[in-house]
């Protein structure tokens, strides 16, 4: 293996793991904060897919349609929020089910409205193309990619650890009652966190579409799998262990699917199956159970 | 009410004699004894009614899913763990029996040596995933077998040369099963015969202790009872009589691909368990039922109303609603109706998904 491939690998690998950040952020702000594992997001995320898609063809504007996800991905987190997760606080078990109903829901409309097959997706000509150094080929769309999670990871990082709302988002996490008592209003805000989450998972979405091509129904719950390795690899409650994790899932991937394609699909699910294994609170997870 | 301890069990308490422990749901459960059995008349008396290709079809099937649905039932209604990799049982029982068909020829010999591989098998797979998994809760519990349940569905695709991926392969089943009528009668045997050692199994002791770890783990471990050893169990049963639904299954297609090992089935078990009453074994056949049926007739309107295709969108709203107004399911609605509140483990489900003590006062210490 020459020195261009690896580093070509390793570009990818980066890409790629900034795209699996990209749709675990959300899972791993939710559920790091408020301790809901959501199994809709992978739905919130297909949505963001199809908003995106449906936005950039009708206008051709790429941030138009990042922006349209978003704001359709916060709508219908706050929505589902709402009506469903918010009753089923504090039980772990009414929460799988419920939010697995939410994804059932979800993804049948999405077949109803748009049918069960996929709809290309084309690169935004702006970002289409790739520049190539010698022997290593730096494909714009990805390093876009690369950008665009760095951003957020850098940018919810410092909301959750420098701003006021993320003092009271971690303070309703330890203890909801005492901040009720400050006059904060703890169910709004949690809404409010659950919202962003999900429109992460849109933007996800929309990042992702242009770099496999396509969008299609399962894209979700084919997604959700990476984003729940990462969360648990990255460990809960931890942002940027989510981010680390995402890294490492897409490293190892890139590189698995150079010297080894036929395990490059199980090398996630393996990598996980250790990591709970070993450390069952993930790698950069905080405390006990 | 008497209150027996529950006794020595474990893997020993799997054969204890059954209804003797001072539960109130023996006594709902009396009371609706002949119900199951005038079902399973009603259901046996039909082939003289009715000889429809189709009906059988769609009767096998409901039957089969049902006894699927069951098992997930033992999981999540009898020891409340949610698991998304079932189907991984289901797919290696189905094709366990389809492998072997395929390559030997359609003896009934070999059809036994599938049933007694598939056992096997799912033996060992859920005791390897049981040990490495139960360590964790909860959602880390239900993510980590989402992911084996991905790893035998990566193998199922990958693994060509056996089982020739997403596009699958047919087989010959023996002769005798080809005659719908026997092969409906043999389902309806096989759907009894479980429901039977499945409920035989859920009131033996240890089957007792498993309702305890649901109620309060903690307690449970407190009272000295090895809780990851009696999830195991529990995870035993369920995988091996998944397998079995899965070998029917094929038996019934005569076809595998790796759609029998699709997370969709899994998610399937879920609603068809939830909708007709977790904790209650029969809800599983109600809503395999109710599914299957509504899927077969919807589907066939669908070609007049493109929007009934998607029948699922309606099954899923109504899980949601089930979910969180009613836990107990389509059975534990209409127990608790006629039999009181506080009877029967769907009720206790109910307040355990709501979040109340599950032994604490009936609606609030009112009536009752």
């Amino acid at each position: 293996m020459g020195m261009g491939t690896f580093v070509n690998l390793t570009v990818n690998g980066l890409s790629t793991g900034m795209m699996i950040f990209l749709l675990a952020s959300g899972l791993s702000l939710i559920f790091g904060l408020m301790g809901v594992l959501n199994f809709a997001h992978g739905s919130l995320f297909m949505l963001g897919g199809y908003t995106g898609v449906v936005v950039f063809a009708h206008s051709g504007s790429f941030i138009l349609a990042l922006v349209s996800a978003m704001l359709v991905g916060l709508l219908v987190g706050w929505v589902v929020e709402r009506l469903t997760v918010r009753r089923v606080y504090g039980n772990a078990i009414a929460q799988i089910l419920v939010t697995t109903g939410v994804m059932i829901v979800l993804n049948e409309l999405v077949k109803a409205v748009f049918g069960p097959d996929i709809i290309a997706t084309p690169v935004p000509p702006l970002l289409a193309g790739s520049w190539a150094i010698g022997s290593v080929i730096l494909i714009k769309y990805r390093l876009f990619t690369l950008a665009v999670g760095l951003v957020v990871a850098v940018a919810v990082h410092l909301l959750l650890t420098k701003t006021r709302l993320g003092m009271v988002v971690r303070a309703g996490v330890e203890n909801p009652e005492m901040v009720q008592a400050l006059g904060i209003n703890i169910r709004q805000v949690f809404s409010l966190v659950f919202a962003f989450g999900a429109a992460l998972a849109a933007l996800g979405g929309v990042m992702m579409a242009p770099a496999v091509g396509a969008v299609n129904p399962d894209m979700g719950l084919q997604n959700q799998m990476l984003a729940f390795i990462v969360v648990v690899i990255g460990g809960m409650g931890s942002f940027l262990g989510s981010a680390l994790g995402s890294i490492l899932v897409g490293l190892a991937g890139a590189y698995t699917a150079w010297f080894l394609p036929e395990a490059s699909l199980a090398v996630n699910v393996l990598l996980m199956a250790v990591v709970l294994l070993l450390r069952p609170n993930g790698l950069f997870g905080m405390g006990g159970e | 009410m008497r209150a027996e301890w529950p006794g020595p069990s474990g893997w020993r308490g799997l054969l204890g004699r059954p209804g003797h422990y001072g539960w109130q749901e023996a006594k709902g459960l009396s009371l609706a004894s002949g119900l199951p059995w005038l079902v399973v008349l009603i259901l046996a008396a039909l082939p003289l009614l009715i000889s429809s290709y189709a009906v059988f079809n769609l009767m096998d099937q409901i039957l089969i899913l049902g006894v699927f649905a069951m098992s997930y039932d033992i999981l999540l209604g009898y020891t409340g763990i949610v698991s998304f990799g079932h189907v991984l049982f289901f797919g290696t029982g189905a094709y366990t029996v389809a492998i072997i068909l395929k390559h030997t020829g359609p003896g009934l010999g070999f059809l036994l040596l599938a049933v007694f591989g598939t056992v096997l098998i799912s033996l060992v797979i859920s005791l390897v995933i049981g040990y490495l998994s139960l360590r964790v809760k909860d959602v880390y519990y239900a993510m980590i077998t989402l992911a084996f349940a991905e790893l035998f569905a990566i193998i199922a695709e990958k693994w060509r040369a056996v089982t020739n991926g997403s596009d699958g392969f047919s087989f010959s089943i023996p002769h005798f099963l080809e005659d719908p009528t026997l092969f409906y009668y043999l389902i309806l045997v096989f759907a009894v015969l479980t429901v039977i050692l499945v409920r035989r199994f859920i009131h033996s002791p240890t089957g007792r202790v498993l309702l305890s770890i649901r109620e309060n783990e903690k307690r449970a471990e407190f009272l000295g009872y090895n809780v990851i050893r009696f999830k195991l169990i529990s995870t035993l049963v369920a995988g091996v009589v998944a397998g079995l639904a899965g070998i029917a299954w094929a038996l019934q297609q005569a076809f595998v691909s790796t759609g029998v090992m699709a997370t969709d089935k899994t998610i399937d078990a879920l609603l068809m368990t939830t909708i007709g009453g977790t904790g209650t074994l029969y809800g599983a056949f109600i809503g395999s039922g109710l599914t299957n049926f509504a899927s077969d007739r919807l589907s066939s309107l669908a070609e007049h109303y493109p929007l009934l295709q998607r029948w699922h969108l309606i099954f899923g709203l109504l899980y949601i609603l089930i979910v969180l107004f009613f836990p107990g399911g389509i059975l534990g609605f209409f127990r608790g109706k006629r039999w009181g509140r506080g009877h029967g483990a769907a009720e206790r489900g109910y307040r355990r998904v709501k979040g109340e003590r599950a032994d604490g006062p009936v609606n609030g210490g009112g009536k009752d």
